[in-house]
């Protein structure tokens, strides 16, 4: 049983690595079409949490991997899913590096520069919408996100700021009986 | 000034100093725990290059470009670059642990503290607006990002399609990425070749 979620963490995560271009917030998406749909192994509420504890968390966001392995098989699920999430994507970098010092500036090089960025911000936004749905957002939700993107879009504040604040206010509200 | 660059990148080279493997770990381990969002890239820099001179600017700007290319979490990658340049294997790996182990205890203690406290309604509630604080933070970059890129029919029309069929529809991911990293590149290269004629 324990066997098979590891295997099962290392068959949903390696792959992803190797897909995570810009980053953690380009699989969002499919982590949680995996995870929740897929495997049934966390709830969309436990979803939610594992996303925003990962972005309150220093570090790479990729480490939601981690932390979707503890809640799914401890300490050694948390332990496989990093090596899937980490492993992959490193192995390529590795092999790329000496690829990249010989071809210093070439037309193939721009190409695949530009030619993954469409593909990465449509995967960007599709997280945002994945994590929005999981939430089953509400009103409330919606206004924290829209306001959290103005002030992160228009100023140079720190997304762990707005984080701190926005945990701080919902504490309040929470306390208050709202 | 590209000039005073250019020799300072000369001597630099020929007297740059063997880092030590403890030396990678341990400055990794301070970037990887210090770092929130998009400072690491100034506190690499700094630490890599002016500090301990490893790489000189142009080694460092290549490494910035491939970590930001490839898959993976750019602020490891770039980690992982530098331990390379700097130590060959041993270095790659010293520096990826120094980036991730440490902010893997940060996130394990946190997941802890959930197993323990994630059954209270309070807990869910708050981490239900930092998730939307988290999204807002993602839409701030996907918009930033959007902004820069071309603006040309192919690929707007891509991003939409992946966002549309990965978002909207819940395709799976793989075989949508599959197909459409070489058809973007293969555009993108088209069309840097249309560019080069004109």
């Amino acid at each position: 049983m324990l066997d098979n979620r590891l295997i099962g963490l290392l068959i949903v995560f390696a792959p992803l690595s190797l897909l995570s271009f810009g980053g953690g917030q380009a699989i969002v998406a499919d982590i949680q079409h995996q995870t929740v749909e897929v495997h049934s192994w966390l709830s969309n509420a436990q979803f939610t949490d594992m996303y925003a504890i990962s972005r309150a968390a220093p570090g790479p966001s990729t480490l939601v991997a981690a932390l979707i392995g503890y809640q799914v098989a401890g300490f050694l699920g948390a332990f496989v899913a990093c090596l899937a999430i980490y492993v992959p994507s490193s192995a390529v970098v590795y092999a790329a590096t000496s690829w990249w010092q010989r071809h210093r500036v070439s037309p193939i090089k721009t190409a695949i520069e530009r030619g993954l960025a469409p593909i990465a911000i449509g995967l960007i936004f599709a997280g945002a919408l994945a994590v929005v749905e999981a939430a089953g957002a509400g009103p409330l939700s919606l206004a924290t996100t829209a306001v959290a993107t103005a002030v992160l879009y228009t100023t140079k504040t720190s997304p762990y700021v707005v984080v701190g604040i926005v945990a701080l206010v919902y504490l309040g509200l929470q306390f208050a009986g709202v | 000034m590209p000039l005073a660059g250019e020799s300072l990148v000369h001597d630099q080279a020929a007297s740059r100093p063997q880092a030590s493997l403890l030396d990678i770990f341990w400055t990794f381990l301070k970037v990887g725990l210090t770092s929130f969002g998009g400072s690491t890239r100034a506190i690499m820099h700094n630490e890599a290059v002016e500090r301990h001179g490893w790489l000189d600017e142009k080694d460092f700007l290549a490494g910035f470009a491939i970590s930001q290319v490839l898959p993976g979490a750019n602020p490891v990658n770039l980690a992982l670059y530098i331990g390379l340049k700097v130590r060959g294997a041993l270095g790659a790996t010293i520096a990826v642990c120094g980036m991730v182990v440490p902010a893997f205890c940060v996130i394990m203690t946190f997941g802890f503290l959930y197993r323990q406290f994630g059954s209270l309604p309070a807990t869910h509630y708050v981490l239900e607006g930092v998730a939307a604080a988290g999204v807002g933070a993602t839409l701030a970059v996907g918009i930033k990002v959007t902004t820069a890129l071309p603006r040309d029919v192919v690929t707007i029309l891509i991003a939409l399609a992946v966002f549309a069929t990965v978002g909207i529809l819940h395709w799976p991911m793989v075989p949508i990425v599959l197909v459409s990293v070489p058809v973007s590149i293969a555009a993108a290269y088209a069309r840097e070749k249309k560019a080069d004629r004109a």
